[in-house]
């Protein structure tokens, strides 16, 4: 069941860029929203998915987001979020595809765009690691 | 994992929510490490999360080896 709902989930995330509400889970796996939110609820447990508090709905699906955040990611065939600079990168590695994310720098505000083009990215910036490894999953949204 | 312009910008907010300035990555070498994480499709049934191991193979393969980056 696990595999079948993680497939599910970056199947439609990889097709476009939104994970699935658990309703539509259920009526993709012809299951009970009930048995989905306990798959889902164990994904998250094995730290594959995280979930929204409260709702039980996917939040992140790495390297994407399911909803708005700093990261916007443009490709070919849909717009969608990174969780962070590096999920944004990942969406492009993890979709083979060239892509455009638009983003801004995190102290001064000011925009910035970075490319990844041909397998290769185009611009200039840096990323910020606050936090070592060994911390990023005590509080992965903050990570 | 925040974007700056630049280092003197990363400082700068680091000053300013007082925080330790952590790992700074060039964004081309940002790419390296996106490449090198999410290269599996997470759809595959075989997929898993990498162990420490792997993780710090990883972490190798791209020269982060300080102490930052230790997951022990």
């Amino acid at each position: 069941m696990d595999d079948r709902v993680r497939w599910h989930v970056y199947d439609v995330t990889m097709t476009e860029g939104t994970p699935p509400s658990v309703a539509r889970l259920a009526s993709l796996l012809g299951a009970s929203e009930e048995d989905v939110a306990a798959s889902l609820a164990r994904l998250a447990a094995a730290r594959m998915l995280v979930l929204q508090p409260g709702s039980g709905e996917v939040l992140m699906a790495g390297p994407f987001s399911a909803v708005p955040t700093p990261f916007r990611v443009t490709l070919p065939t849909f717009s969608c979020y990174g969780n962070c600079i590096w999920d944004a990168l990942g969406i492009a590695a993890t979709m083979r595809s060239d892509a455009r994310i638009d983003t801004s720098c995190a102290d001064c505000g000011a925009a910035a765009e970075v490319r990844v083009e041909d397998g290769a990215v185009a611009g200039g910036g840096f990323m910020h690691f606050a936090l070592p490894p060994k911390l990023w999953w005590q509080d992965v949204v903050f990570t | 994992m925040l974007f700056f312009r630049s280092e003197e910008h990363i400082e700068r907010w680091c000053r300013a929510w007082r925080f330790d300035k952590g790992a700074v990555i060039p964004i081309k070498q940002g790419w390296e490490l996106a490449r090198a994480w999410y290269s599996d499709d997470r759809r595959q049934p075989e997929w898993r999360r990498r162990t420490l191991e792997e993780t710090e193979a990883v972490f190798a393969s791209l020269g982060f080896t300080s102490e930052f980056w230790s997951l022990r």
